[in-house]
């Protein structure tokens, strides 16, 4: 482990533009051989998309790559792959029925298969790593870390000079995390240079020599993991500026209603949740929680964490391993989403255009997506009064649009967003509000105007539950905020900005 | 001078109507070079043709019979479809609504019924069937999985192979053997479970069944643009999650819009033996199925686009079969004829929109 005094990699200023989205501006940044640098980030913050100018997939719209020396401007990944950098993507590229040999030999022999030959050197590669492969496995009967281990074995045969790895530790359970860690140690001391993508910060303090923080773009954090500070890793990544948020607030703040003129008993119990992936992964944890009428409970964490998972049984879209939850007093574990709507569980999703949305269809036949019924006379829909009743609730939500009838996908981000709140929280009864990431890519006018309706629901006697990985906002709204860290819930804080760094560490699996 | 003076908008709308109205005189006259190539005589096809489409009331009358099962297919592809279900076991959903329809119009309680129930019956049974096999597809799907295209193209092999079984059984449909010569055919259905003739005229056999298509081509337009289930389908097939996840009934919805597809069918099936063949024998369908799963392809979801192939289409199979009869075109020939056509249309529709710069 001693570092280089040429950086292997350096970027400047490098930008990336889709279309109208910015999504990497100014970064600039030094990767040594022999060194583990990682990579943190929210979705979006740009991770894969620096991963993939690096690697050749895209090509910058700004900037200049230097690699081992020379300037690098890679046209494909080919290019790449032959330049001496390879990448382990989060989709895994192998042929489900083939052996591991067979489908590392794919693209890289030709002419006669030496099969067994080859199948020694997979088993050399891996050894001098630290870990077992066996080349004659079906790749299909593999567990997801052998499957990834076979990915790295693939790029390390081309024997790279920087390996690049695109959130590797998502689709791991716990219990393969730390090998992977190991591996990549092992890969940076042979004097290889190592990127790690991930948005875990735990796993950081174990492997890395530099951190570098990306959000919305731009290169926040960039320091010595010998320096960082975590709680300052998780501000760097899920802060935002500075904003008017508390006291837009606090002007539409009043005393919230007295539980004596709201329901009985609790709006929403989790009990005991728990929920195991398709490969046996626990993604959620026993999940427990209540949430009294007329509360704001915070759910804080990192994203990736069993948020979405705790969101789609919520919605009534995906059936618990174990345990249930109850909405005002019924158990709707099982029942299905039809069944949550009309207890009056309202859901705002974490993926707005998958699940919240039909984004071909109209904003009126969207607001009232859940509500169709009520326009429906002899079997037809009665398109008048159904545009009547959105126009007047898109007065209300502040939804801006051309008209009732318009795509829903012609509306910005913030107006979607208002326009699925409208939907859920007009539903009658409304006891329960999951609301998931519902601020994400809006602009601060109308993250306000979420969260003022969000307040007056729970005005109103409805309990609210808001997973969000924005503290601020968080602390700005919630009641109390409780802490979400690889599917458990491991602690509860009051929502006060002097509770900052200790939910910060909690997020972070400090203090669990 | 004109085309230029005329607005954008109505440039665009010509252009949509010329290219695939230019696409379609094309690929006709590619298959008159290919009749002259085979050798026969190029006039005499083509007077062979018009003869067999438009030539007499008989003509006509049979084209617009052809065109009414074609737009039955293509009524219930167009539904589905707008569920994002592909139905392409009309062929088989036709066959099995011709056997239900034989079944009961040659049970005597049901023959002798009053009141034109002679002629409803064996219509229902036949729909029933139809909706019946295309639920089969709608329940595969929604408990297995299983991809709707495969499950109804197999299911429709089962069903043409129910017909061979049914006609060459005593036990079940086929006509009591007198002699070695008997056929493998179900007796003929009596007069009264045949449908009536629109007409009153024996010149055509145009009969009651364009009259039926014609309010379930109504009855379709509304169901897709104005009835709630019509959005419901439409929600399902554009974001099943999201729709599912505003409490309809994802599973239900699915197996529902494939029986009504298949009902269109078995009905098409119905009509078919009750107006015109009269008995049941193997090869009863004859392609109505594909053609009609063709007719919806190309309809792109309009009600109107069905009618309108469907027409073409019949006119088109009449002109053919005429052809191969009087003017020794071999059938195969007219068959390439008609797959030029489509490719001409379907290849054109993509054209206009990339002409007018949609997407």
């Amino acid at each position: 482990m001693t570092p280089s005094v040429e950086p292997l990699l350096s970027l400047k200023n490098l930008g990336k533009r889709f279309g109208s989205l910015q999504a990497l501006e100014g970064v600039g940044l030094d990767v040594r051989a022999g060194s583990v640098q990682c990579l943190l980030g929210e979705n979006g913050a740009g991770k894969s998309t620096l991963c993939n100018l690096i690697f050749g997939v895209y090509e910058p719209t700004a900037g200049d790559m230097t690699f081992d020396g020379s300037a690098w401007a890679p046209e494909s990944p080919a290019a790449a792959l032959e330049r001496g950098i390879a990448m382990v993507h989060q989709h895994f590229s192998l042929v489900p029925r083939m052996t591991v040999v067979e489908n590392l030999m794919l693209g890289q022999v030709r002419g006669v298969l030496k099969r067994h030959e080859f199948g020694a050197r997979i088993r050399d590669i891996a050894e001098s790593f630290g870990f077992a492969l066996d080349p004659e496995a079906v790749v299909g009967e593999l567990s997801v870390g052998e499957r990834q281990r076979a990915e790295i074995v693939k790029c390390l045969m081309r024997d790279p000079k920087l390996l690049v790895l695109d959130e590797p530790t998502a689709v791991l359970p716990p219990g393969e995390i730390g090998a992977l860690l190991d591996i990549c140690r092992r890969v940076a001391d042979s004097g290889r240079a190592v990127i790690l993508v991930t948005h875990k910060l735990a796993e950081i303090a174990k492997v890395a020599d530099r951190v570098a923080v990306l959000r919305t773009g731009r290169l926040v954090a960039d320091e010595s993991m010998a320096d960082a500070d975590m709680g300052a890793l998780v501000h760097a990544m899920v802060g935002r500026e500075l904003r008017p948020l508390d006291v837009a607030l606090a002007e539409t703040d009043e005393a919230p209603a007295e539980p004596a003129d709201a329901p009985k008993g609790f709006a929403l119990v989790c009990d005991g949740l728990t929920v195991h992936d398709r490969h046996g992964a626990v993604r959620l944890d026993n999940f427990t929680l209540e949430i009294r009428p007329g509360e704001i409970v915070g759910l804080a964490g990192v994203e990736g964490n069993g948020q979405s998972e705790l969101g789609m049984v919520l919605a009534g879209l995906l059936r618990p391993t174990e345990g249930h939850f109850y909405i005002g007093g019924t158990d709707l574990t099982h029942a299905g989403a039809g069944a949550v709507t009309a207890a009056g569980g309202g859901l705002v999703p974490e993926d707005r255009h998958a699940v919240a949305c039909v984004t071909g269809m109209s904003v009126a036949e969207n607001m009232f997506l859940n509500k169709l019924d009520r326009f429906t006379r002899f079997g037809l829909l009665q398109r008048g009064a159904l545009n009547t009743a959105a126009q007047k609730q898109m007065r209300e939500f502040d939804v801006r649009a051309a008209s009732p009838e318009v795509a829903f996908s012609g509306l910005s981000g913030g107006n979607q967003q208002k326009a699925v709140l409208a939907r859920e929280l007009t539903l009658d009864p409304l006891v329960a509000l999951v609301a998931a990431q519902p601020t994400r890519g809006l602009d601060v006018s109308a993250v306000e105007a979420v969260y003022r309706q969000i307040r007056a629901a729970s005005r109103r006697g409805v309990g609210v539950l808001l997973i969000s990985s924005e503290l601020d906002e968080l602390i700005a709204v919630a009641d109390r905020i409780t802490v979400l860290y690889r599917g458990r819930l491991v602690g509860e804080r009051p929502a006060e900005m002097s509770e900052r760094g200790a939910i910060g560490a909690l997020m972070s699996g400090q203090g669990a | 001078m004109t085309a230029l003076a005329l607005s954008l908008p109505d440039r665009r709308r010509l252009l949509g109507m010329a290219v695939p109205f230019i696409a379609v005189l094309g690929s006709m006259i590619v298959g008159l070079l290919l009749i002259a190539a085979s050798g026969k005589d190029v006039p005499d096809a083509v007077e062979a043709f018009m003869d067999g489409a438009f030539g007499s009331a008989f003509a006509i009358g049979a084209s617009i019979n052809r065109a009414v099962a074609l737009s039955l297919v293509g009524l219930g592809f167009i539904l589905a479809f707008r569920a994002n279900l592909t139905n392409v076991g009309g062929e088989g959903q036709i066959a099995v609504g011709g056997i239900a329809a034989t079944a009961l119009g040659l049970w005597p309680p049901i023959a002798n019924l009053p009141l034109g129930l002679a002629v409803i019956v064996p219509l229902l049974g036949g729909t029933l069937a139809g909706a019946f096999w295309g639920g089969i597809a709608g329940v595969m799907k929604v408990r297995f999985g299983t991809n709707e295209v495969i499950s109804t193209l197999l299911l429709g092999f089962v069903a043409l192979l129910a017909v061979y079984w049914c006609v060459q059984s005593t036990a079940l449909l086929r006509q009591p053997q007198t002699s070695s010569a008997t056929l493998p055919e179900s007796l003929a259905i009596a007069d009264s479970v045949k449908l009536p003739s629109l007409t009153g005229n024996s010149e055509s056999p145009l009969h009651i069944g364009l009259v039926i298509c014609l309010l379930l081509a109504v009855a379709t337009a509304v169901v897709l643009q104005r009835s709630t289930f019509g959005l419901r389908l439409r929600a399902i097939g554009l974001n099943e999650l999201a729709a599912r996840r505003a409490g309809m009934p994802g599973g239900i919805l699915l197996v529902v819009a494939l029986a009504i597809a298949g009902a269109f069918g078995g009905l098409a099936g119905a009509i078919m033996l009750q107006g015109e063949q009269y008995y049941l024998k193997t090869g009863f369908s004859s392609g109505y199925g594909f053609d009609g799963l063709v007719v919806g392809l190309l309809s792109r979801g309009s009600t109107l686009g069905v009618l309108a192939g469907a027409l073409f289409f019949g006119f088109l199979r009449s002109g053919g079969i005429s052809m191969e009869i009087m003017a020794g075109v071999p059938a195969a020939l007219t068959l390439v004829i008609q797959g030029l056509i489509v490719i001409a249309v379907a290849g054109s529709v993509i054209l206009v929109e990339k002409l007018q710069g949609g997407r």
